[in-house]
């Protein structure tokens, strides 16, 4: 039971067939191979899995594909600039932000989709953002910064 | 995998309820937090499923109104939208309050208030301030249109007077007078993102140090969000002060146990439940310190 979905995917305008009991968490992942976008837990938990839809964080394995239609969706393979890395991106790298990376793409989007309705938020402001993103190893502090630091401060 | 299903959109309440009329294996997907994870995990709730229908192309699901008298919340609102409503933080800061803390922003965004009391979890956080507010809530099907109080639609765990051809379309808020305060208090686990082992919320007025009116609803500890309503009579009429407040979260244990049985954690919860219910009631009456 496949149906026709248009959706604009990190500015791209996309037109596709999917099956309606598809997560967007696997369409993403099997059908589109933009696996930058990762699950960890399944059950909306982790974080791992947020992306940007109609400019808010959610957790795509907790929607369906067919949801996207007529929507804008932005995943981390959305926040590279010219084919070079986003400010945000470089500081992530430059804080010591990353150690085994799986939960830094979902950790991206949502500091984006902070960044992108408060350009200067607080600490406090990141953190309430990213409360729905476990890091197992980093360890939060060096994550805050590198969001800190790339807000144009 | 998940289950076969087709997901239907419709864009208007009328479309929906003609969709789901007649079609007991057709459910609704608000912000699909449970619906979604039911699925992925093969849940019993959802075997006989083969027909969801997509309420967020609904414009009035999702919208917030305001009058003099009113604020009437879409049953299909996410809490996102609830937390940052003017008119809500204002003449409904308990619902805010409790809003904000459910989930993470992530749930935030998706989940909706009519989901949560829909799902009626005990831990379902929007519930005890949505009582104390007397909130009413309409129900419509393709041939019926009721309101009637959340308190009668919350009948056991997991269980409403919802007809499977039934919408929950609107939450209904009516201003109160000034003078009435409150204060809601979560306990989880830890304090980001937990479901709640225990909530509170407090809602009243003191007039000539009296205690005139009080409400008094919890979540999590008892078996469905619910008033205390034995609670709420014995503090009507008495002097706000130190004694009254004392006693009343002394009772409120006995109460609870009643309700909930003895269960193992019960040593640990009761002591916290009264001193949580102390300090509410003391913020309530005295104000902050
Ligand atoms: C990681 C995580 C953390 C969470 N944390 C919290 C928390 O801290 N506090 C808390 O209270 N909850 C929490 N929840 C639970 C959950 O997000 C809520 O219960 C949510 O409000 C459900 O709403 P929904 O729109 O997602 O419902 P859905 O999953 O779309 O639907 C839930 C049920 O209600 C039915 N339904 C929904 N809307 C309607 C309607 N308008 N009319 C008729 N039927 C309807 C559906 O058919 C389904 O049976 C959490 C969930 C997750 C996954
Ligand atoms: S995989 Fe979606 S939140 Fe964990
Ligand atoms: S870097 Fe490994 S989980 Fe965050």
């Amino acid at each position: 039971m496949k149906k026709h979905i248009k959706f604009l995917l990190n500015g791209r305008e996309m037109a596709c067939e999917v099956e309606q009991n598809k997560r967007l968490l696997d369409f993403l992942r099997e059908d589109l191979q933009l696996t930058g976008t990762k699950e960890g837990c399944s059950v909306g938990e982790c974080g791992a899995c947020t992306i940007i839809v109609d400019k808010l964080a959610v957790n795509s394995c907790l929607m369906l594909a067919v949801q996207v239609d007529g929507a804008e969706v932005m995943t981390v393979e959305g926040l590279m600039e010219n084919g070079e890395l986003s400010k945000m991106q470089q500081q992530f790298i430059d804080k010591g932000a990353i150690q085994c990376g799986f939960c830094t793409p979902g950790m991206m989007m949502s500091a984006y989709a902070l960044i992108m309705h408060n350009p200067d938020p607080s600490v406090e402001e990141i953190k309430t953002a990213i409360a729905g993103n476990l890091c197992r190893c980093t360890g939060y502090k060096q994550i805050i910064e590198a969001v800190s630091c790339s807000c144009g401060k | 995998m998940i289950a076969q299903f087709e997901v239907l959109a419709p864009k208007t309440i009328q479309e929906a309820l003609q969709l789901i009329s007649g079609n007991p294996r057709a459910k609704i997907l608000a912000g699909g937090t449970d619906v979604i994870t039911g699925f992925h995990q093969g849940s019993s709730r959802f075997i006989d499923t083969t027909t969801l229908i997509d309420i967020n192309h609904i414009p009035e699901m999702h919208a917030i109104t305001e009058t003099d008298s009113h604020i009437v919340i879409g049953a299909g609102t996410p809490f996102t939208h609830i937390v940052e409503n003017p008119g809500v933080i204002k003449y409904f800061p308990l619902l805010a309050e409790s809003c904000s803390v459910i989930g993470s922003l992530q749930i935030r965004n998706r989940a909706t208030i009519g989901g949560n009391f829909i799902n009626n979890a005990p831990c379902a956080d929007s519930v005890p301030a949505l009582l104390v507010y007397e909130a009413k809530i309409r129900i419509q099907s393709a041939i019926s249109d009721r309101e009637m109080p959340l308190a009668d639609f919350l009948v056991k765990p997991y269980k409403t007077q919802l007809k499977p051809d039934e919408i929950v379309t609107e939450v209904i808020l009516t201003k109160f007078d000034d003078g009435y305060k409150g204060n809601f208090y979560k306990l989880g686990r830890r304090r980001g993102v937990a479901i709640s082992r225990l909530t509170i919320a407090v809602f009243g007025k003191v007039e000539n140090d009296i205690i005139t009116d009080i409400r008094i609803a919890s979540g999590a500890v008892t078996p469905i969000g619910m008033r205390i309503a034995e609670l709420e009579q014995k503090l009507i009429g008495k002097p706000a002060n130190d004694d009254s407040l004392k006693e009343a979260a002394i009772e409120l244990g006995k109460i609870i146990l009643e309700k909930t049985g003895i269960r193992w954690s019960a040593p640990y919860k009761l002591p916290v439940m009264q001193q949580v219910c102390y300090q509410q009631l003391h913020t309530l009456v005295f104000g902050k310190e």
